[in-house]
């Protein structure tokens, strides 16, 4: 199997299959259940039982109701007992109410930590309504809420699917909300009145709560006809969750507030006897809190909460005094729809408060099997138990309404029940349960394939010595057919254990069910097993020559270590939210132990050229290692750090310290635009000089380049006067937007058509003669050899090659790098945010400057012969290091909230998801892009020939591949193990998310590079077709 | 890197780091009994660099002292004047090159000036400061640079040790700020200003602890190993 691991492209074909895996543990993680969005409506209701006919809605009906849902933030279990509530306790005592323990599913709601001010407001609502969206949504629709549901509705909290709400809006009753306001947000245009408070600002536990109480008189006063004047009112409570938040769970400030609550539950109870209706008041928290204070984990204290229901009149617990039986957050939604005379919400999984469930016989196992119904129809298999059972207690349902018998009622709705506990679970727990069988392997797969991804980075650093030996050596060995037996027999070993693992786990997991779209997904699985499993032996073989790592230096170990560490650096939550921080300070680092580097050398050199060069052999290689980089490095470098201090400021990102003002809010406020302008206009004229630099490494007709350049950086600057990002005098702008971005695109397509065709040699006819090469080491080329040399051959040139294809090869390699960075820098200028733009040309000169200081020749005092290998390691590993510290420069985070949606929509008049999507991932991942490609570029630059450049591509491709791997792998163990944890929903998974992107546009780069080194091959065919022909 | 033929210098530095040993720890308990320590970012607690200062100059007159060069001392002696201010001039240079690293490195720049002056200025006492009293402000300079080896010298070996510690403390210090824990000694410079000391103090520690060990290892040779152990650890180059 030596070839694979030899082979250039072995790296990116492993990075898909990571890609692959990565997408299974993602299925995994997130389980797949996405709510239907289905609504029901009233006539869904079944007016059949078993054939027998019954008239549905007559029997549904549930009367006259208005019902208070009373959601106390923060209330815990125990807090609803006489001592704390002693008028609550006192009607749980004497039977007028119920007690039930309801359990939330965790993790609940987290705190919100943000105090926010204007610009960053709309960011932190955002957060935090995902965190609140868990409760709410399964008290209002009656089912999980699965992370899926956040992540597709992305920038739009609400609610989509069915609930509560919608149902009793469609049934017309007054729907009236009083309290926390993402419940507005999650649930817009379905309340008839409503007053939101916001939550923000933690330490107001009094304020909050007087905003809700100061409505209830009004809205509890009955009118004329002694009726309330709404159907169903929320209140919501959050006071008791900033008290726990604040001071913990055995605050002196809990109890004043849970008698204020008592009260307001005094108020409503004796409000709701003066009404004519029935008043149903249920009283619950929507999470508990921990005896610190704060809330969110998985521990009895924060995941019971208790659930009180009262109702007006004539109403005695069926429970004995105690704590009540134990019901779900999910019960609230059906049991609020059946008493607003509404059908369960669409995705609903829940039953009723066993407590509401009327007296009456035929009502009560109708409302059993509308709700056993409804579960059924949510796509149950239907070979289990339970809905056996459920049919069971159909026809005995049946039975009864035909004769009567109350043995049949009984039997049935011993069966309902029976059925309905064990649906719930089932339906609640497709929604929560991990797959960890497909998690699992799927961290296996990733681990080996990084395994593998080692080798053959390893592999490509030796020397290439070692490596042709052990060509020839194998090559004699084993013959073609070997091979092939011997990957067939590891495949169906692989087979076997993935199979054997299927049955000893015993896993419900999909991809052991062996349906028709598995099956490939598991021989995809066991192939990638088995190509590892090949990589991995060979490159146990065949690694024995590491001699180049022992080069390494100081800052190379810093960028190895630092590399390495920082993804174990994610067990911790806050390096998750805060991964700027450890970039920044390992950049940091880095700068310095890089300045302290050239400063020794800097003095040394100078002290020698002060003192007079007495020592003669110190100083020929001194003066070479300087000679490189000039006396200009050091100020140059300084300079580069206080850049960088200043680039760090312009946004604030994170989430603790998000809500600092930062530079970008400076340059944003209306009277210093003339800053944000010169930011603007710098940016923009600075990457377009550096454009113009690059050109000198592209092919010969460098003039028309140039058109071509400052031609689409007038684009980009009329974009900007079009969208009033930049003020002139001069012109009264009112061009079309879409049109100058459209114009843009056609000049970029164009240079690189042109570009391309010139290569060929098609210009060569129509009198654009490439200029004479003058200097030898320029990028000019021609086809044919140098005349001194076509003499020697000029009579077997037709037998040998006669043009120096690898040297146009190398050539049309450099400029297509370079116009792909160059389009690549225009592109992003275009796209970014005004006050951004200045990202762009400093990435050029970290990228320039950082690759000049951390030259092997210059650095180390030792003299090392070839330092190629530790040069591309630490090359890549430093150009990677860079695209990451921009990436987080320019604001992003690994929060959803931050990424700019308004990028997507530079240069469109329509919606388009695929153009739009693009857009907005181009614009996120700027700065790892546009550092990649400068990698790329310098490589193809300093290449002195095409081997060279595809040796030096391979190892940087290895390099690149092997880090995303490792990155992935490492962060989804971390994701599994903290998979219940508080985090999971605002911290875990956007970050999986975001790597999830990572991986695709670390593929997308390779496949670029790759389709580089493609084209080039391909104008080389075509050059012969075209040019020798018409040459000869 | 201790080397046992000078018996009289090794004293020395065991005694001086003896002393730092006590000294510093001293010095917290204290001021964390007071209930201020989480002040120490403070202009306030200007007294504890004063504290350190004094002791320095104490330890550097004991480690000077019986470095009985005649005429060195002589020569010493001319222009203690002019030392005095350069050195002064130099510390200063010296704290505001700390100054500028530390905002650098990420410490707000439009505000907590003062916290950062006094982190820079505890940087400058530690690190600076015993190297300036003992070797002058040229020689300090030259090693600093590098330009220098310090060779065989055990006290200077010590005091750069010392020095690269510090840093590294302060360095390591600022890892705890980012996270969630919302302590009152997240605020900055707490951090990286207990990290330097602790890095200060676990330089002289080792330092106590190596001497210790090579005594005992020309009775015990096993103990060589743990020498070589430490030794290993030895951040400077």
């Amino acid at each position: 199997m030596l070839p694979w691991i030899q082979h250039r492209w072995t790296s990116l074909c492993l990075l898909v299959a990571g890609f692959g895996t990565l997408m299974l543990f993602l299925y995994g993680f997130f389980p797949l259940k996405y709510h239907s969005g289905k609504l029901s409506s009233i006539d869904d209701l079944p007016n059949f039982i078993d054939g027998i006919s019954i008239d549905g809605q007559q029997v549904y009906n549930s009367g006259e109701n208005s019902v208070i849902l009373m959601v106390i933030d923060g209330l815990r279990y125990d807090f609803v007992t006489e001592e704390y509530m002693p008028y609550t306790g006192q009607l749980l005592k004497n039977k007028s109410a119920c007690i039930y323990v309801s359990v939330a599913e965790p993790p609940t709601v987290t705190m919100p930590r943000i105090k926010s001010p204007e610009r960053k407001k709309e960011k932190a609502q955002w957060r935090r309504t995902i965190n609140f969206w868990r409760d709410i949504f399964a008290m209002m629709t009656g089912s999980v809420s699965t992370f899926a549901d956040v992540a597709l509705n992305f920038g739009a909290p609400a609610v989509r699917g069915d609930s509560v709400l919608r149902v009793a809006n469609a049934r017309g009753r007054r729907t009236v909300m009083y309290g926390d306001d993402t419940w507005l947000r999650l649930f817009p245009g379905l309340w008839t009145e409503s007053d939101g408070t916001t939550s923000f600002y933690v330490t107001d536990y009094t304020e909050v709560d007087n905003n809700v109480t100061r409505h209830l008189e009004k809205v509890l006063r009955p009118d004329n006809n002694k009726e309330p004047s709404f159907d169903f009112l929320v209140l919501h409570y959050l006071g008791l969750d900033h008290i726990g938040h604040l001071e913990g769970a055995r605050s002196p400030k809990i109890k004043p507030k849970l008698i204020e609550m008592d009260q307001v539950v005094k108020k409503i109870v004796t409000a709701m006897q003066q009404w004519d209706r029935n008043g149903v008041l249920i009283v619950c928290g929507d999470h508990g809190m921990r005896d610190a204070g704060g809330h969110g984990g998985a521990t009895p204290s924060e995941v019971l909460v208790p659930l009180v229901l009262l109702r007006g009149k004539d109403f005695e617990c069926p429970h004995p005094v105690g704590p009540g039986p134990t019901v779900a957050q999910v019960d609230v939604a059906p049991s609020v729809a059946w008493l607003l005379n509404a059908p369960p919400p669409g995705d609903s999984a829940g039953r009723l408060l066993p407590a509401l469930l009327p007296q009456d016989t035929r009502q009560h196992l109708y409302l059993l099997h509308v709700i056993a119904h409804h579960n059924a129809k949510q796509s149950l298999p239907t070979d289990t138990e339970f809905y056996k059972q459920f049919e069971r207690a159909e026809k005995q349902f049946a039975h009864y309404l035909v004769t009567g018998q109350q043995s049949a009622a009984k039997i049935s709705k011993e069966f309902y029940e029976e059925s309905l506990e064990k649906m719930a679970a089932y339906l609640t727990g497709t929604t929560t349960e991990f797959d960890i069988f497909a998690i699992v392997t799927a961290v296996v797969m990733l681990y080996l394939i990084a395994t593998s991804l080692l080798c053959v980075t390893l592999y490509s650093f030796q020397p290439d010595t070692r490596r042709r030996d052990s060509v020839s050596h194998h090559h004699q060995q084993r013959s073609h057919a070997g091979t092939i037996i011997a990957f067939l027999i590891i495949l169906v070993i692989s087979n076997f254990i993935l199979v054997t693992a299927c049955f000893i786990t015993e896993t419900k997991s999909q991809v052991c069910t062996f349906d028709p779209p598995w099956i490939l997904a598991f021989l995809l699985l066991s192939i990638a097993l088995t190509v590892t499993y090949f990589l991995i032996k060979t490159g146990f073989e065949r690694i024995k020559d590491l001699s180049p790592l022992n080069d390494l230096n100081a800052i190379d170990y810093l960028l190895i270590l630092g590399t390495l560490f920082h993804s174990w650096s994610f067990f911790g939550t806050s390096f998750i939210e805060e991964e700027h921080m450890t970039w920044y300070f390992f950049w940091n680092t880095l700068m310095f132990f890089v300045l302290v580097k050239t400063l020794m050398v800097f003095t040394l050199y100078v002290s020698k050229l002060w003192v007079g060069a007495t020592e003669v052999q110190d100083k020929p290689e001194l003066k070479l290692r300087m000679a490189n980089v000039g006396v200009g490095i050091l100020p140059k470098w300084v300079l580069l750090i206080a850049l960088h201090r200043y680039l760090r400021t312009m946004n604030q990102t994170g989430d603790r310290w998000l809500f600092l003002p930062d530079t970008a809010d400076w340059l944003n406020a209306p009277e210093n635009s003339m800053y944000l302008q010169a930011h603007l206009v710098i940016g923009t004229l600075a990457t377009l000089k550096i454009c113009l630099g690059n050109l000198r490494h592209m092919n010969n007709i460098v003039h028309i380049h140039s058109g071509f350049t400052i031609a689409a950086v007038f684009c980009i600057l009329c974009y900007r006067i079009a969208s009033g990002a930049l003020d002139t005098p001069l012109i009264a702008a009112n061009w079309d937007p879409v049109f100058i971005v459209d114009i843009f695109w056609a000049i970029l397509i164009a240079q690189f058509a042109f570009e391309f065709i010139s290569y060929i040699g098609a210009f060569k006819n129509c009198g654009l003669k490439p200029i004479e090469t003058k200097t030898p080491d320029s990028n000019k080329f021609v086809y044919n050899k140098p005349k001194a040399k076509t003499e020697d051959y000029f009579y077997d040139s037709m037998i040998e090659e006669p043009w120096n294809v690898d040297e146009v090869k190398l050539n049309f390699v450099r400029s297509a790098s370079y116009i792909m960075v160059n389009d690549l820098m225009l592109i992003v200028i275009l796209l970014m945010r005004p006050h951004n733009v200045i990202m762009v040309p400093s990435i050029y000169m970290t990228c320039v400057l950082t690759s000049q200081c951390m030259d092997h020749k210059l650095l180390d005092s030792k003299s090392i012969r070839k330092t190629d290998v530790v040069d591309v390691l630490s090359r890549t590993l430093v150009h990677m290091w860079i695209g990451i510290v921009f990436f987080f420069y320019q604001g992003n985070s690994n929060s959803l909230s931050s990424v700019d949606l308004g990028s997507g929509y530079v240069g469109l008049r329509a919606y388009c998801p695929a153009r739009v999507a693009l857009r907005m991932g181009l614009h996120a991942y700027a700065g790892p892009a546009l550092a990649g490609a400068l990698l790329f570029a310098a490589i193809a630059r300093e290449a002195h020939s095409w081997q060279q450049y595809l040796k030096t591509v391979w190892r940087a491709t290895n390099i690149l591949s092997l880090h995303r791997i490792y990155a992935v792998a490492v962060y989804c163990i971390v994701a599994t193990v903290f998979r219940h944890h508080l985090f999971v929903w605002s911290v875990f998974s956007p970050k999986l998310l975001y790597d999830f992107v990572a991986t695709v546009f670390s593929i997308q780069a390779l496949v670029t590079i790759a389709q580089i080194e493609m084209l080039a091959h391909i104008t080389n065919m075509l050059a012969r077709t075209f040019t020798y022909k018409s040459r000869l | 890197m201790f080397s046992l033929h000078n018996q009289l210098e090794l004293r020395k530095v065991t005694i001086s780091s003896l002393i730092t040993c006590i000294y510093l720890p001293s010095i917290i308990t204290v001021i964390s009994y007071k209930g201020i320590l989480y002040s120490v970012g403070n202009g306030s607690s200007c007294y504890v660099l004063a504290l350190i200062f004094f002791a320095e100059i104490l330890k550097s007159f004991y480690l000077n002292s019986s470095n009985d060069v005649h005429g060195k001392r002589n020569k010493v002696n001319k222009n203690k004047a002019g030392d005095i201010l350069r050195g002064f001039v130099f510390m200063l240079c010296v704290k505001f090159a700390f100054f500028i690293g530390i905002i650098l490195f990420g410490a707000p720049v439009l505000e907590c000036h003062e916290e950062t002056l006094m982190l820079s200025s505890l940087l400058t006492l530690l690190t600076i400061f015993p190297l300036i009293l003992h070797t002058g402000v040229e020689t300090s300079m030259q090693l600093l640079f590098g330009v220098k080896n310090y060779g065989r010298d055990t006290v200077i070996e010590m005091l750069v040790n010392n020095a690269l510690m510090t840093i590294c403390g302060a360095w390591l210090g600022a890892v705890v700020i980012p996270l969630d824990w919302n302590t009152p000694w997240q605020k900055w410079p707490i951090p990286c200003y207990l990290g330097a000391i602790g890095g200060f103090l676990l330089s002289n520690v080792l330092t106590v602890l190596k001497v210790s060990l090579m005594s005992g290892a020309t009775k015990y040779p096993i103990l060589n190993i743990l020498v070589q152990l430490l030794n290993g650890c030895q951040i400077s180059k």
